[in-house]
């Protein structure tokens, strides 16, 4: 038994935004954009944001695994709420015991790789899932805009047998801002790239990767692979710094994902490690009003993962949303009029809510007792024998559904029409009608098999809240 | 033993406003435009009827909660009024609680009125309403076209139908229901249309285009029942009576449970086997000799043909198109256009259906007039296909 990584988990969003199709858009107002317009960048869909993002990529990360996290902690520049614990909802979706801890981070890209540091300098008996997502907006015309993506990554640390051990870590804290967003603005202020680069990234990463270094008691030449979360440019100048070999850095997933902020560093771990081979010597590298610098070494307990972790499941399976003013209404950059029926009024009963909290965010439906037969919701009397107050709590969010009926409404108000929906069959006899997400119109069929998703179900506008629920989308490819 | 509300009760007045897009009437307008209908009808007075119901649906939009949109409306002597709401089943509910109270001897005439004024809302179809505090968390913000499509993806499925032939029966089921409306002053959609025009009509929920859908309309309609004694006294020689009626409300059945496929009515299934017992009909084809089903989809005529008993299971789609439910075939179905063309004025569509067969069964349906029917059927489906509440009531001529 030894502390370390003993999961790692990744999600992208199946949306994908052609930076072709911003360059056509845009390039009259920027004609430098034609320049960035290579590949494509991940693209939240309008019911996901950094906590569905999270809880995603929680799930890859403790599929198949039995231990259960005792803290969460939740990565972001981009949470949902300022005051209602993020993470907690992120702890409900997940099912955890209500003593999880649960902690929200912030304030900084490094938010993740800082937390990483903590953990690597300060192994505790307690273990920690760290997750990080980041779903930031950008300024139609930016280069953010083309940069940026939408993604999420999630570590298990913890006392077990690790897949990967933490043997360095450092953290250097230096208010260089390159970029900055005051509290409670949607969209990034950066500056300028030249300044970044020869200021910040060439002089911060070589600092911060010699003090990790020294405390791995490593060489730079005995590491193996890099994870940056920079471009091939910014790269060659820290390779270059730092004398390693710049072929040794992992792809930063800029080309077919984008920038995912806080999200970023672990993203492209997650990536090594996909492909890592036990011994491997990984340096992972946080930047932003400073620098964060972790060494860890891979292990044999690396394989038993590798299948089924990671983000390249999710990058193979997508689609392309190559409308420019779509990608904009999805992210609430351009007020789409939708009608009268858009106006409907989404308060939420909060007492309601409190006392039904595990049904919706933990899809928590029961069992009865008496005749076996699963339910959503759960009620007080048996849908099938009868029987009274018999009902066993049981998720139904683990489980594969099949599509009795469907239909596909282009009446009903939704931010990406058409509306989906349909009565989904699950194992043991339960039975709900539930709104689709992430399908094209024509992919739903009669016998289509779906797996459950949490996610947005309604904005408040009114009083800037927002609902979550579970929804059926597309089955995961088994094969990346 | 109860023995049912067979004959107990006769209709001696009906009424029924204008429906369609009323933009110059609220509710009371409309209200007052059925009973004064009735009234004549049923050549009483005013202060003749001794209780009343009303049946409305959306009191949010439209005229309030309560009995006294009804009674202030009509400036009733102080009687018992009692408000009623039971989804699209509602102005069938309001005609229950005044045909019981009749054969209950709580009193000698009452009033059924349903009446609802949709078209205040600013948009098309429905309005929009919450589920409730702990549905509005999980359930799909669903429409009434996307809820019965979901019927046409399962019988499709079920019955390995392809969805070209099912749209094709749907459409022959808009086509004779708009050549039934353009044969009613009344009705709120009077034009003809081709079987293209169905087949080629925007998608509104798939497989549902807009001429699968009814339309949403304002209108009221009433009847004044009493028993038959009092009838007899009061000088009615044609009684039209009650036959039967009965509710089935879905209780999770269907959404619960593995046993539903979501390709029919299970609480219509219910409602009718009830009713049927009630009239002691036993051979629904042969002894129905007329309908007025809850077409608020084409596909839900079409499911309903075989949970009523009328077409063998899996049988609707062959019979549709061979004109069986036409308005010269075996069994007329939608004969006043139905929720299709008359209209659907939610609280006021059960007495709507009823309006119908009473004057069909009188002889007084003008150039619609069926060949001497005895008995119809009228069927409400209020809800969604998941969930829902059916009734299903026989009227018929009285013969003692």
């Amino acid at each position: 038994m030894s502390f370390g990584i003993l999961s790692f988990g990744a999600y992208v969003p199946i949306l994908r935004l052609p930076r072709s199709a911003i360059a056509e858009a845009m390039a009259w107002a920027v004609p430098s954009l034609k320049g960035l317009a290579k590949g494509e960048r991940s693209l939240a869909n309008w019911d996901e944001d950094s906590v569905t993002l999270a809880v995603e990529a929680a799930r890859n990360c403790l599929a198949g695994i039995t231990q259960v996290p005792a803290q969460i902690q939740l990565a972001s520049t981009t949470l949902p709420f300022a005051d209602r614990s993020n993470s907690g909802i992120v702890a409900d979706a997940l099912l955890c015991d209500d003593f999880t801890t649960t902690e929200d981070l912030g304030g900084s890209r490094r938010a993740a790789t800082s937390a990483l540091v903590r953990l690597g300098l300060n192994p505790g008996p307690r273990s920690t899932l760290l997750l990080a997502a980041d779903c930031r907006e950008a300024k139609p015309g930016s280069v953010q805009e083309m940069n940026y993506g939408h993604g999420a990554a999630a570590l298990l640390l913890g006392e077990g047998k690790p897949l990967a051990i933490i043997t360095g870590a450092a953290s250097l804290h230096d208010d260089f801002v390159d970029q900055y967003r005051a509290a409670g603005t949607p969209h990034d202020y950066a500056l300028e790239e030249r300044w970044v680069r020869e200021e910040g990234y060439n002089k911060l990463v070589p600092k911060v990767v010699r003090a990790a270094l020294a405390n791995a008691h490593l060489d730079i030449s005995e590491v193996h692979r890099v994870v940056f979360p920079a471009s091939a440019s910014i790269a060659k100048g820290v390779a270059k710094a730092i004398q390693v070999n710049p072929d040794l850095f992992v792809d930063p997933l800029l080309t077919n994902c984008g920038d995912c902020g806080a999200a970023q560093p672990l993203l492209i771990l997650a990536h090594a490690l996909e492909t890592a081979v036990p011994g491997e010597k990984i340096l992972v590298i946080g930047f932003g009003q400073g620098a964060d610098a972790i060494v860890v070494e891979t292990t044999p307990h690396l394989a038993e993962l590798q299948r089924q972790h990671g983000p390249s499941r999710y990058l193979a399976q997508k689609r392309m949303c190559r409308n420019y003013a779509m990608f904009l209404s999805l992210r609430n950059q351009l007020e789409v009029d939708f009608g009268l029926r858009a106006e409907r009024d989404n308060r939420t009963s909060q007492s309601a809510f409190y006392r039904r909290r595990k049904d919706i965010t933990g899809m928590v439906g029961a069992r009865c007792v008496a005749c076996n037969t699963l339910q959503f919701p759960r009620s007080q009397v048996c849908v099938k024998c009868g029987a009274m107050e018999t009902q066993q709590d049981e998720s139904l969010s683990g489980l594969v559904g099949r599509v009795k009926s469907y239909t596909e409404d282009w009446l009903a108000y939704t931010p990406l029409p058409p509306y989906i929906y349909g009565n989904v069959e699950f194992a043991d006899g339960a039975n709900c009608m539930l709104e689709f997400t992430d399908f094209e119109p024509g992919q739903v069929k009669v016998g289509s098999a779906v797996r459950m998703v949490f996610r947005i179900k309604d904005f408040d506008v009114k009083r800037h809240f927002r609902r979550y629920f579970w929804k059926p989308a597309p089955i995961l490819n088994e094969t990346r | 033993m109860a023995k049912g509300i067979k004959d107990k009760v006769a209709i001696i007045g009906m009424g029924c406003s204008k429906f369609g897009e009323r933009w110059d009437c609220g509710p009371e307008e409309l209200i007052l435009e059925a009973f004064k209908e009735a009234l004549v009808d049923a050549n009483i007075s005013r202060e003749e009827i001794e209780m009343a119901w009303l049946g409305l649906f959306y009191q949010e939009q439209s005229a309030g909660k309560s009995a006294l949109p009804l009674s202030l409306a009509l400036r009733l002597p102080n009687i018992p009024v009692t408000r009623v709401e039971n989804l699209c089943a509602t102005g069938t509910e309001a005609l229950r609680g005044a045909v019981y109270a009749v054969a209950a001897g709580a009193c000698d005439i009452a009033l059924a009125m349903g009446v609802e004024k949709l078209k205040d809302t600013g948009y098309g179809g429905l309005p929009e309403r919450t589920k409730g505090s702990f549905d509005d968390l999980w359930l799909p913000n669903a429409t009434a076209p996307g809820a019965f499509a979901q019927l046409a993806s399962a019988y499709a499925a079920k019955h390995k139908v392809d969805m070209q032939d099912l749209k094709r029966a749907m459409a022959h089921i808009s086509v004779k229901s708009h050549a039934n409306g353009a044969l009613n002053p009344k009705a709120h959609l009077q034009k003809t249309i081709t079987e293209d025009d169905a087949m080629n009509a925007g998608m509104i929920a798939y497989p549902l285009g807009l001429m699968d859908c009814c339309g949403v309309s304002d209108g009221a309609a009433c009847a004044i029942v009493t028993s038959v004694e009092k009838a007899r006294e009061m000088g009615f020689k044609d009684l039209v009576t009650v036959k039967a009626m009965q509710l089935a409300p879905s209780n999770g059945f269907e959404m619960s449970n593995t046993g539903w496929d979501g390709s029919y009515l299970h609480t219509t299934r219910l409602a009718a086997k009830r009713a049927y017992a009630e009239a002691g009909v036993t051979h629904p084809r042969q002894e129905i000799h007329m309908m007025e089903v809850h077409d608020c989809f084409s596909v839900t005529e079409l499911v309903v043909m075989e949970d009523l008993g009328i077409s063998p299971e899996g049988g609707a789609i062959r019979e549709v198109l061979d004109g069986v439910f036409d308005r010269d075939g075996e069994v007329p179905c939608q004969i006043d256009g139905g929720l299709k063309c008359f209209g659907h004025p939610i609280g006021a569509s059960g007495l709507r259906m009823a309006y119908e067969m009473y004057l069909q069964l009188l002889g007084r349906a003008g150039p619609r007039q069926l060949n001497s029917p005895s008995l119809g059927l009228t069927h409400n489906l209020g809800g969604h296909p998941f969930r829902n509440v059916a009734s299903v009531s026989l009227f018929g001529l009285y013969s003692a």
